[in-house]
C-alpha cells in the first residue's frame, strides 16, 4: 500500500511539476530582455488547451504517427521513475538501472524519430536526422559521465552513485552534463526553442505536423526530460547523500531552479550555434566528461 | 534422451534432402520435424544437468566418431534450429516453385543440407569431422547463395564469399592440424592445462573470425548477404556467421589462450561494432545495411567474449560471467530479430522488386504487416527496451561497468569498449529509423512502391514466431537464463551458478509494466485524438501547398551528418553535375558507399599481386632456346658463386 502511495506521489511530482520548467526558463529569458513575458504557467494552458483541440493528420501518416508520441512519453516517464530525488530514493532501483534509463531516453528518441518520418516531409526528415545524429555524441558523454560516477562510487546503481558528490571532477562533469543537458533538450545553443524557422530547428521541426493531443504528450514528455536531466546534474553534483533529508530536498529543487535559471540566461546572452559547430560542443562535452572520469579513477587511488 | 532426438533430425534432414528436390510438402515437414527434434534435443542438454555424449566403433576419414553436445554447442544448436524451421517455412512461398521453377526445387535440398552440416559441425567432437563438416557447410551455403545465379551480381558475391571463407578454412587447417600434431590425436575437449597450445588460438581467431566478418575480415558479408535470396541471408546472417563465433567461443573454452588474448578479443569487438554500425548507416541497399549490421553485432558479442577473457585472466572475476552470458545471449537475439528483419526485408523485396531504399516509402498502407514486425525488430535491434537487444547488450554493459568499478588493468579496455558500445547503440537506432521510415513511412517514391502487395501467412508466419521471440526474451529474460547459464558453466565450470543475478527478474518486471504501459498509451491516445476528432489533411510542409515525394528526405540525406564523421573510412564515390545555366534542366547528386576494406584494400592488393605474377609469367612461353639460355645462365651462376666462394 505503501508503495503504491508512494508510486502515485512521485507520479503526481514529475507529471505535475515538469511543465513549469519551460515557463521558468522563459520568465528568466522575459525579465534579461526587460519584456513582462508570457505567465509561469504557461505551459500547463497550452497542454489543457492541446487536450481538448482536435488532430490534422497527414494522409500519409500512418498509425504510428500517434502511437510514437505515447510510446515515447511512457517511455520517458518510466526514465523518470527511475531516477532518485535525493532523499526519496527512486521508485524502482536495482543494479544497472542506469543503463535502463538511458536506452529508455534513446527509446524516446526513437519513436520522436519514426513519428516525424510518418509524414513524408523533408523538414520533419531534416529534424528527425539531426535528433538521431547528435545523440551518438551525446550518448558517449553521457555513458563517460555515467562511468565517471560509477567510478567515483564503485556502483551501477543510480541511488548509490547519485548520494555522494562526484567529487574532485564535479565541475568538470558538471560542465559536460550541462551541455548535454543543452544538446538533449534542444535549447540555444543547439537549437531554439522560439524560432519559426524551420530550417534551423531540431526538435520543434520534428513535430511541425503533430497536433492536439498528440503534441501536448509530446510537449509534456519534452519538459519531463528537461526534468530528468536537471535532477540527474544536480545530483551527480551536490552530495546529496551528506545532508539531512530537508536541506537535500531543498539543496535538489534549489538545484533545479538553478539550472532553469542558467538554461535561461544563456538563452539570452547566446546565440544558436551553426549546425557545423554542434559536433564540435558536443565533443567538448564529451572530453569533459572523459577527463571527469579520468579525474575519478586518480582521485580514488589515493 | 538427446541421442534418440538427434537421429530422427538427422534422418528427416537427410530424407528432406533426398526428397527436397521432388516434393516442397513433405520437404516442409522433414525440415520441420528436424528443427523441432534438434531444438528439444539442445533444450534438454540446456536445462538438463548432463551433456550428451556418443563414442561409435564406426570411422570416418579413419577417425573414431565422437558426437558430443554441451552448454555451448546446444545452445547454437538451439538457434540453427529455430532459424533453419522457420527459414524453411518462409522458403517455401518466397522462393517458390511457381517464382523459380528451377532454383526452387534445388534450393529446397540444399537448405536441409546446410542446416544439416552446420549442425554436424555442432555436434563433432572430432578435428578432422569438424573440419569435414566445416567445409560441406561452406559449400552449401555457396550454392544457397547463387541460387539465383543468372545475375552476375550473384556469383560475384558468392565466388567473394567462397573465396574469402577458403581463406579462412586454410587458417582452421593450420589450426587443427597443428592441434593433432601437438596433442597427437584429432579428439577434442577441454585441454586447457596444456599451456603451449595457447599460441594456437591467434590461428583460430583468424579462421573463425573470417566466417564471423569480423572487421576487417568482414568483407565477403555485404555483398553475399545483399546478394542471396533472403531467407539464405537470415540463416547467413542469423546462425552461419554465428558458426564463426562458435569456434572462437568453443576454442576459447577448451584450449588455454595466450594472455593478450581478451585485450585483442575486446579490441576487435569494438572496433567492429562500431565500424560496421558506421557502414551499415551509409547504405541505401536495405538488404546491405542488414548485412553490416550483422558485423555490429559480431562485434557486441566480441566485446562480452572479450570481457569474459580478460575476467579469466584477472583471477575468474565475476563480472565476466555476466559479460559472457550477454554474449551468448546476444547469440540468440541477434539471430531472432536478425533473420526476423530478413524475412521482412524478403517481403518487401518480393513485393516491389528492389533493395533500393530510395525507390520505396510509404509501404504501410499495402503492408501493415511486414511494416509493423520491421518496426518491432528495428526497436529489438537497436537494443532498445523493453524488447531483446536490450537485455543482452545490458548484461555485457554489467559486465564491463562491473570491469571498471573493480579497478583492475582490465578497466581500460572496458572503459572505451563501453563508450563504444554506446556510440553504437546510438548509430544503430540511426540506421534503423533510417531503413524503416525510407521504406515504409512518408509516400512511395516509385511505382512499384505504391502497388506493393501483402506478403501470405507462409511468410508472415515466420515472421510472427521470430518477433514473439524477440517480445518473449524481452518480457522475461529469467526464462532464458539457465539456458545461457548452462552454456556459460560448460565454457568455464568455474563460473556455474544456479541462479540469474537479481537484476535480471527485476528487468524483465520492469519491461512488462512498460509494455503493457506503452501498448495502453498509443490505444488511448489513439481514442482521444478521434474523440476530439481527427481531420486528415496535405502533410504541412511549412505552407507549400503542393509537396511532391522526391521533396522528401532520402537514404543518404538522413544519413549524411553522422556518415560524414565517418569518411575517412567510408571514403564515398560521389558523381555530381551541378545545374547549369538560367534555366537548368537536370542536376544529379549521386553517392555510394563503397565497401572500403574490399576495394579500397584488398582489390589493390590483388591487383598488385596480379601484376607480379604476370609479369613472372612472361618468363614462361615455351619457347626452347630461351630455356636453353636459362639453363646455361643458372649453371654459369652458380659456377661463379663456387669460384667466388671458396671455402666450403
Amino acid at each position: 500500500m505503501m508503495l503504491m502511495l508512494d508510486l502515485i506521489l512521485r507520479l503526481v511530482l514529475w507529471l505535475l511539476l515538469a511543465p513549469l520548467l519551460p515557463g521558468v526558463i522563459n520568465r528568466v529569458k522575459a525579465w534579461v530582455a526587460g519584456r513582462r513575458g508570457p505567465p509561469v504557467l504557461q505551459l500547463y494552458y497550452d497542454l489543457a488547451r492541446l487536450w481538448q483541440k482536435g488532430v490534422v493528420m497527414s494522409t500519409l501518416a500512418s498509425p504510428g504517427f500517434v502511437a510514437g508520441p505515447a510510446v515515447a512519453w511512457v517511455a520517458l516517464t518510466g526514465a523518470a521513475l527511475l531516477m532518485p530525488l535525493g532523499p526519496a530514493g527512486a521508485a524502482f532501483s536495482f543494479r544497472g538501472d542506469v543503463l535502463m534509463l538511458i536506452y529508455l531516453l534513446a527509446l524516446a528518441r526513437f519513436c520522436t524519430a519514426w513519428a516525424a518520418m510518418e509524414t513524408g516531409s523533408a523538414f520533419e526528415g531534416m529534424g528527425a536526422a539531426r535528433e538521431v545524429s547528435y545523440a551518438v555524441l551525446a550518448e558517449a558523454a553521457i555513458i563517460t559521465a555515467v562511468l565517471s560516477l560509477s567510478v567515483q562510487t564503485g556502483s551501477v546503481s543510480l541511488v548509490s552513485m547519485l548520494a555522494p558528490s562526484a567529487g574532485a571532477g564535479a565541475v568538470l562533469l558538471a560542465a559536460g552534463l550541462f551541455t548535454v543537458l543543452l544538446a538533449e533538450n534542444c535549447r540555444v545553443p543547439f537549437d531554439d526553442p522560439n524560432t519559426h524557422l524551420e530550417l534551423t530547428m531540431i526538435h520543434e521541426v520534428m513535430v511541425l505536423d503533430h497536433s492536439g493531443p498528440p503534441l501536448a504528450v509530446i510537449l509534456h514528455g519534452a519538459s519531463m526530460k528537461l526534468l530528468l536531466f536537471a535532477v540527474l546534474l544536480v545530483q551527480a553534483v551536490l552530495p546529496m547523500g551528506d545532508m539531512s533529508p530537508l536541506a537535500a530536498t531543498g539543496a535538489l529543487a534549489g538545484g533545479v531552479l538553478a539550472v532553469m535559471i542558467g538554461v535561461g540566461l544563456i538563452e539570452s546572452l547566446l546565440a544558436r550555434l551553426a549546425f557545423r559547430r554542434v559536433p564540435l560542443l558536443l565533443t567538448t562535452a564529451f572530453l569533459l566528461c572523459l577527463f571527469a572520469l579520468l579525474v575519478a579513477w586518480k582521485g580514488n587511488r589515493v | 534422451m538427446s541421442g534418440p532426438l538427434l537421429l530422427l533430425a538427422f534422418v528427416a534432414l537427410v530424407t528432406a534432402i533426398l526428397v527436397g528436390v521432388r516434393s516442397s510438402r513433405w520437404w516442409l515437414a522433414l525440415t520441420v520435424t528436424g528443427a523441432v527434434a534438434g531444438l528439444i534435443a539442445s533444450l534438454t542438454v540446456l536445462l538438463g544437468a548432463t551433456d550428451w555424449e556418443w563414442r561409435s566403433e564406426l570411422t570416418l576419414g579413419g577417425e573414431l566418431i565422437h558426437l558430443r553436445l554441451d552448454g555451448v554447442s546446444a545452445l547454437f544448436l538451439a538457434l540453427l534450429s529455430v532459424v533453419g524451421g522457420t527459414g524453411g517455412v518462409y522458403a517455401r512461398e518466397y522462393w517458390s516453385e511457381q517464382h523459380y521453377p528451377a532454383s526452387a526445387p534445388r534450393g529446397r535440398a540444399w537448405w536441409s543440407a546446410l542446416v544439416l552440416c552446420m549442425g554436424l559441425v555442432l555436434v563433432s567432437s572430432n578435428g578432422l569431422h569438424f573440419l569435414i563438416g566445416w567445409e560441406l557447410f561452406t559449400v552449401c551455403a555457396y550454392f544457397l547463395i547463387t541460387l539465383d545465379r543468372r545475375r552476375r551480381e550473384v556469383r560475384a558475391a558468392g565466388w567473394l564469399y567462397l573465396a574469402a571463407s577458403h581463406a579462412g578454412t586454410v587458417c582452421l587447417f593450420a589450426f587443427f592440424s597443428t592441434l593433432a600434431a601437438r596433442t597427437g590425436s584429432w579428439e577434442l575437449g577441454p585441454m586447457r592445462e596444456q599451456a603451449g597450445l595457447a599460441p594456437l588460438f591467434w590461428l583460430a581467431l583468424t579462421g573463425f573470425g573470417v566466417k564471423a566478418g569480423v572487421f576487417p575480415l568482414h568483407v565477403w558479408l555485404p555483398s553475399a548477404h545483399a546478394s542471396a535470396p533472403s531467407h539464405v541471408s537470415a540463416i547467413l546472417s542469423g546462425v552461419a556467421i554465428k558458426m564463426g563465433l562458435y569456434g572462437i567461443v568453443r576454442f576459447s573454452g577448451w584450449l588455454p589462450v595466450p594472455a593478450a588474448a581478451g585485450w585483442v578479443v575486446i579490441g576487435l569487438g569494438a572496433t567492429s561494432a562500431l565500424l560496421g554500425i558506421a557502414f551499415a548507416l551509409a547504405q541505401n541497399d536495405f538488404k546491405r545495411l542488414l548485412a553490416y549490421c550483422s558485423v555490429e553485432n559480431v562485434g557486441v558479442i566480441l566485446i562480452g567474449v572479450g570481457a569474459a577473457l580478460l575476467a579469466e585472466a584477472n583471477g575468474d572475476a565475476p563480472w565476466g560471467r555476466l559479460a559472457l552470458a550477454g554474449a551468448l545471449l546476444h547469440v540468440w537475439n541477434h539471430g531472432a530479430f536478425k533473420a526476423l528483419l530478413f524475412f521482412s526485408a524478403g517481403a518487401v523485396l518480393h513485393a516491389t522488386g528492389t533493395r533500393e531504399m530510395s525507390k520505396l516509402g510509404g509501404l504501410w498502407r499495402t503492408m501493415p504487416w511486414t511494416a509493423g514486425l520491421f518496426a518491432l525488430g528495428a526497436v529489438a535491434v537497436s537494443g532498445l527496451p523493453p524488447l531483446n537487444g536490450f537485455v543482452s547488450e545490458w548484461l555485457v554493459y554489467l559486465g564491463l561497468f562491473d570491469a571498471v568499478t573493480g579497478r583492475g588493468p582490465a578497466a581500460w579496455a572496458a572503459m572505451p569498449a563501453a563508450i563504444m558500445l554506446a556510440m553504437t547503440g546510438a548509430l544503430a537506432m540511426a540506421s534503423f529509423a533510417k531503413a524503416g521510415a525510407m521504406i515504409f513511412l512518408g509516400a512511395p517514391r516509385t511505382k512499384p512502391a505504391a502497388h506493393a502487395h501483402e506478403c501470405g501467412p507462409g511468410m508472415r508466419g515466420p515472421m510472427l514466431v521470430l518477433a514473439g521471440l524477440c517480445v518473449l526474451i524481452g518480457l522475461s529474460p529469467v526464462l532464458f537464463w539457465p539456458a545461457v547459464a548452462r552454456a556459460v558453466a560448460s565454457w568455464r565450470p568455474a563460473w556455474a551458478a544456479a541462479e540469474a543475478p537479481a537484476p535480471l527478474a527485476m528487468l524483465g518486471s520492469v519491461h512488462v509494466v512498460l509494455a503493457v504501459l506503452m501498448v495502453a498509451a498509443a490505444v488511448w491516445l489513439w481514442r482521444k485524438a478521434h474523440a476530439n476528432s481527427v481531420r486528415r489533411g496535405l502533410t504541412w510542409d511549412c505552407g507549400y501547398a503542393r509537396p511532391t515525394v522526391r521533396m522528401q528526405y532520402t537514404s543518404a540525406s538522413f544519413a549524411g551528418i553522422a556518415t560524414g564523421w565517418f569518411r575517412w573510412l567510408l571514403q564515398p564515390e560521389r558523381t555530381l553535375r551541378r545545374p547549369r545555366g538560367l534555366f537548368p534542366t537536370e542536376a544529379i547528386r549521386l553517392e555510394r558507399v563503397p565497401e572500403t576494406v574490399l576495394e579500397k584494400l584488398l582489390g589493390p592488393v590483388s591487383v598488385a599481386v596480379m601484376q607480379v605474377s604476370a609479369a613472372a609469367r612472361r618468363l614462361q612461353h615455351g619457347r626452347l632456346q630461351s630455356y636453353v639460355v636459362y639453363v646455361v645462365a643458372g649453371l654459369m651462376a652458380l659456377g661463379v658463386l663456387v669460384l667466388l666462394g671458396g671455402a666450403p
